[in-house]
C-alpha cells in the first residue's frame, strides 16, 4: 500500500481508549478541527488504514509571548534576529478520535481497539478515500441524497450523500437556530428526493409557506430523465379540506375550547353515538350536533327543547364555533390520500394563516390517515380502489416540528407522531422533523430520529437537549455547534457512516425562506409610485390650518 | 593527512581532557588556529604495551590561553625582543590550551565506537586533528547509519557552550551526510529552539 507523505507522527494514546495524539508542525494549517486522518496498522494480518477525526489541537512549541510585544514585528523575525532562522517554528499536539477501518462487508467502521505505535506516521485522508467511506450513498446514485461537501475540504472535493433508505425508514431531524439555513437544507433534501434516481412520495407540512419555490423543479432539466419529471402540488390554506367525520374524539376534544368534565363525557358519548348511527367517517356536523342532543343527560323526549341543558347547549355552541365557521372543516370534502401521495410528487400543505390548534389537528389527521392507510395496505386490508390504499412508502416533512410535538405541552399531533416514529418503519411511513428549538421539542420524538442534521445552535438549553437526545453526536462535535456558519451542518446517524461536518450544496431551485429586506423595500416605496399615490390619495384639508406662535398646527 | 595539534597535559574527568597546543619551535609544521578551532574533532593517541592501543576520539569544546606574565605589571629587566635570547624558557610558559571531551574511541583495528571510552589517555598523549574520512567513519554505526550517540554525553555536561557546540557539529555533519540532512535538521531545530528562542523568552 503506498502512502503520501505523513502530516505528523504518533505521540501516544490519548485520554480515552479511543483517542490518540500526534505531533505535527503543520505549517500549511491542513490539520483542521474535524479533519480526517489515518495511520496504517496491521489488523488480522492485513494492513488497514485506521481513520480518525481530529478533535483537538494544542501548541507544544510556540514563540514566547515576549516575542510578540510589537504587533508590527512578527515573532519569527525576532527569532531570526537571535539566530533561529529555521522554518520549523511551531509544533502542535493533535488529538484524534479513532473511527476505525472501513469494513466493506459490515459497511461500517470497525475500531481496532489498539492504539497506534508511537512514532507511526499519520496521514491526511485522501479525498477519494473519504468519498468512499464517509457517506452511505454516492452522489447521483439511486437511493442517495447528495446534500453537500465535506467542510474541511475544498468545494466538491468530498461530496457527502446520505443514504435515503436510512432516513426514510428511521426518520430524520433537522435542528438549527433561525437563519442558519435549515429550510435551505430541507429544500436540498427535497430536491434530492425528487431527483430521477429517487422519485419519492413526499408530503411537506409548511406552516410558513416557504416551500412553494420547489415548483421550479418541474421545469428544471436536472430533474428530468426520460418521461420522468417531478410533480409538485401545493395546497394553500384555502384548498385544505378536512372532513369532520374523519376527526377522532381526541381531535374534537382538542379543537373545542375549555371543555368541562361533563362536556368531555357527553362529547365522548355523542361521538360514539354518531359513529354507531351513521357509520364511521360518514356523518356531518349537523348530525354530530344531533348526536350531542341525543346523548344529553336526562333526555326526556324528542319533542322537548334540550338546549336548555347548559352542557348540551355549550357543546353544540362550541362545535358550531370551532368547526362550522371555517372552510377547512367540512361535511363532505376531504383531501384524498391519492391526491396527496404519489411517487415522484412532492405535496406541499401550506398552513400559514391557519390557527395553531387547527394546524396541529390538520397535521395529526393527515399523518394518522396516511399511517393507517399504509398499515391497511401492508396488511392487505386495503386494496386497489380503496380510499386508503397507498401501495408505496411515504416521507412526511414537518416544519416547526416543536409545534406538533411540544416538550411540555399536550398536542393532538404528538401521539400520532410518536406512533409513526416508533412503528412507521415497518409500514414505510417516515417523518422528517425540522425545528429551531430542540429544547421545546419532545425528547422522545427527537431521540427517535436516527438521522440528525444539526446546524448552528447557540442556545445552551437547545444544546443540552441535543446532547441528551442524539447519542451519536460526540462532545467534540457539540462544541462545534455555536461556531458553525450559515449553511454548515453536522450530519450524524443512520444515513452516514460517521458524523460529518459539511457545507450544504447550492439549491437548484430558489430559496423561498428568505427574510424580507425592509430598508430596500422602504427605499423602493419612495422611488416607485408609493409616495405619489399617497399624495394623490391624501384628503383635502377641510379647514384652513393656522400656526400658533410655537409653530404648531391647529385647526 | 593528519595534523598534530598538541599533547594532553591534564584531565578534569574521565572524558574531559586539556590539551596544550604545540607552540613555536616544537614542530616543523606549526598547527594552524583552524586546526584546533571550536568544534574540531581530534584523536588522542593511546599508548599500550610497546605500541598503539588505538585512540580516544573527542571534540574541542573550549580554549584557554595561559599567560604567566598576565598581572605582572612591574618593570621588565629586558625588553620582549631580547627575551627570546636571554630567557626563552620564560616565553615558553605562555601556551594555548584546548578542552577536549572524549566522545568515543578508535579500536586497534581502526573501527570507531561512540560512547564513553573505557581507557583513559596518558599525560603527553599526542593529539591530532581528525580528517573528513575519519570523521565520517566515526559517525557511522555498525549498520552504516548516521549515529550521534554521544549527544547525550555532551548535553549532560552542563556547559553553556554545549548547545552552540552541537549546532556547529550538526552543521558540519549536514555537509558530510547530505542524505541525512532532514534528521539532522530536526535535531538542529530542537537544539536551536531550546538554546536560542526559549531562553530569550
Amino acid at each position: 500500500m503506498t502512502h503520501q507523505t505523513g502530516i505528523g507522527t504518533v505521540k501516544g494514546p490519548g485520554e480515552t481508549p479511543h483517542e490518540y495524539t500526534f505531533i505535527a508542525p503543520d505549517p500549511e494549517r491542513r490539520v483542521k478541527h474535524g479533519e480526517f486522518v489515518y495511520y496504517a496498522a496491521v489488523v488480522d494480518g492485513v494492513e488497514k488504514e485506521i481513520l480518525g477525526r481530529v478533535t483537538g489541537r494544542e501548541p507544544v512549541r510556540i514563540f514566547p509571548d515576549s516575542f510578540m510585544a510589537d504587533p508590527a514585528v512578527p515573532p519569527d523575525t525576532v527569532a531570526a534576529l537571535l539566530g533561529y532562522d529555521s522554518d520549523a517554528r511551531e509544533l502542535f499536539q493533535i488529538t484524534v478520535t479513532v473511527l476505525g477501518f472501513y469494513d466493506e462487508i459490515l459497511k461500517d467502521f470497525v475500531n481496532p481497539r489498539v492504539p497506534p505505535a508511537g512514532g507511526a506516521p499519520v496521514f491526511i485522508a485522501e479525498d477519494k478515500m473519504l468519498t468512499s467511506v464517509l457517506s452511505r450513498g454516492r452522489k447521483g446514485e439511486r437511493g442517495s441524497a447528495y446534500i453537500g461537501d465535506l467542510l474541511s475540504r475544498g468545494p466538491g472535493a468530498v461530496p457527502v450523500a446520505l443514504n435515503v433508505k436510512g432516513f426514510t425508514s428511521t426518520h430524520l431531524a433537522i435542528i438549527a437556530s433561525t437563519g442558519s439555513g435549515k429550510s435551505y437544507l430541507a429544500g436540498v433534501l427535497l430536491e434530492e428526493l425528487m431527483m430521477p434516481y429517487n422519485r419519492a412520495a413526499v408530503l411537506i407540512i409548511d406552516p410558513h409557506g416557504e416551500y412553494d419555490t420547489l415548483q421550479q423543479m418541474q421545469n428544471l432539466p436536472e430533474f428530468r430523465e426520460g418521461n420522468y419529471k417531478p410533480g409538485v402540488r401545493i395546497f394553500r390554506p384555502d384548498d385544505l379540506r378536512v372532513r369532520i367525520s374523519s376527526l377522532t374524539l381526541g381531535d374534537l376534544r382538542y379543537l373545542l375550547p375549555n371543555l368541562s368534565e361533563k362536556m368531555h363525557y357527553q362529547l365522548g358519548r355523542a361521538y360514539t353515538f354518531a359513529q354507531r348511527t351513521w357509520g364511521e367517517d360518514k356523518y356531518t356536523l349537523e348530525q354530530l350536533k344531533q348526536a350531542v342532543r341525543e346523548t344529553a343527560e336526562g333526555k326526556r323526549g324528542a319533542e322537548e327543547e334540550f338546549e336548555d341543558d347548559p352542557t348540551t347547549g355549550a357543546l353544540i355552541w362550541r362545535l358550531g364555533a370551532s368547526l362550522g365557521g371555517g372552510k377547512i372543516f367540512n361535511d363532505f370534502e376531504n383531501l384524498e390520500l391519492a391526491e396527496l401521495f404519489r411517487p415522484g410528487m412532492a405535496t406541499i400543505v401550506q398552513l400559514n394563516e391557519v390557527d395553531r390548534r387547527e394546524q396541529q389537528v390538520i397535521a395529526a389527521t393527515l399523518l394518522r390517515r396516511v399511517y393507517q392507510a399504509r398499515v391497511d395496505t401492508e396488511k392487505g386490508k386495503a386494496s386497489r380502489g380503496d380510499r386508503n390504499f397507498v401501495p408505496f412508502p411515504v416521507f412526511c416533512l414537518l416544519e416547526e416540528a416543536h409545534n406538533y410535538a411540544p416538550a411540555n405541552a399536550d398536542a393532538v399531533s404528538s401521539e400520532v407522531l410518536k406512533t409513526i416514529l416508533s412503528e412507521g418503519r415497518k409500514f414505510g411511513v417516515s417523518v422528517g422533523l425540522i425545528s429551531q428549538r430542540p429544547g421545546k421539542l419532545d425528547s422522545d420524538v427527537l431521540s427517535q430520529c436516527m438521522t440528525q442534521c444539526i446546524m448552528r445552535i447557540t442556545n445552551p438549553i437547545d444544546q443540552n437537549r441535543i446532547a441528551e437526545s442524539v447519542e451519536s453526536v460526540g462532545r467534540d462535535l457539540l462544541m462545534e455547534l455555536p461556531s458553525l456558519s450559515k449553511g454548515q451542518v453536522i450530519v450524524t446517524g443512520a444515513s452516514v457512516n460517521t458524523p460529518v461536518m459539511l457545507k450544504v450544496r447550492t439549491r437548484y431551485t430558489e430559496h423561498g425562506g428568505q427574510d424580507i429586506d425592509a430598508p430596500e423595500l422602504w427605499r423602493k416605496w419612495f422611488e416607485g409610485k408609493g409616495l405619489a399615490e399617497q399624495r394623490d390619495g391624501a384628503l383635502f384639508a377641510e379647514k384652513k390650518l393656522n400656526r400658533d406662535e410655537d409653530g404648531e398646527l391647529w385647526a | 593527512m593528519t595534523t598534530a595539534i598538541g599533547k594532553i597535559v591534564k584531565s578534569n574527568t574521565h572524558i574531559d581532557y586539556v590539551c596544550q597546543v604545540y607552540g613555536p619551535g616544537e614542530l616543523v609544521i606549526q598547527p594552524l588556529p583552524t586546526d584546533y578551532a571550536f568544534g574540531e574533532f581530534v584523536a588522542i593517541e593511546l599508548s599500550g604495551n610497546g605500541g598503539s592501543s588505538g585512540a580516544l576520539i573527542g571534540v574541542i569544546y573550549n580554549t584557554l590561553l595561559l599567560n604567566p606574565e598576565f598581572g605582572s605589571l612591574g618593570p621588565r629587566l629586558s625588553p620582549r625582543g631580547e627575551q627570546e635570547i636571554f630567557t626563552p624558557d620564560y616565553l615558553s610558559e605562555t601556551a594555548t590550551l584546548v578542552g577536549i571531551v572524549a566522545l568515543g574511541w578508535q579500536e586497534i583495528g581502526g573501527s570507531f565506537r561512540q560512547g564513553v571510552p573505557g581507557l583513559a589517555a596518558d599525560v603527553d598523549a599526542p593529539v591530532r586533528r581528525l580528517n573528513d574520512d575519519e570523521l565520517c567513519a566515526f559517525h557511522l554505526d555498525g549498520a552504516g547509519r548516521l549515529s550521534l550517540r554521544y549527544a547525550s554525553v555532551l548535553m549532560g555536561m552542563n556547559n553553556p557552550l554545549v548547545p552552540q557546540l552541537l549546532l556547529t557539529l550538526i552543521d558540519r555533519l549536514v555537509t558530510l551526510f547530505p542524505e541525512q540532512s532532514r534528521q539532522l535538521q530536526v535535531m538542529r531545530n530542537n537544539v536551536a529552539w531550546k538554546s536560542i528562542v526559549q531562553p530569550a523568552g
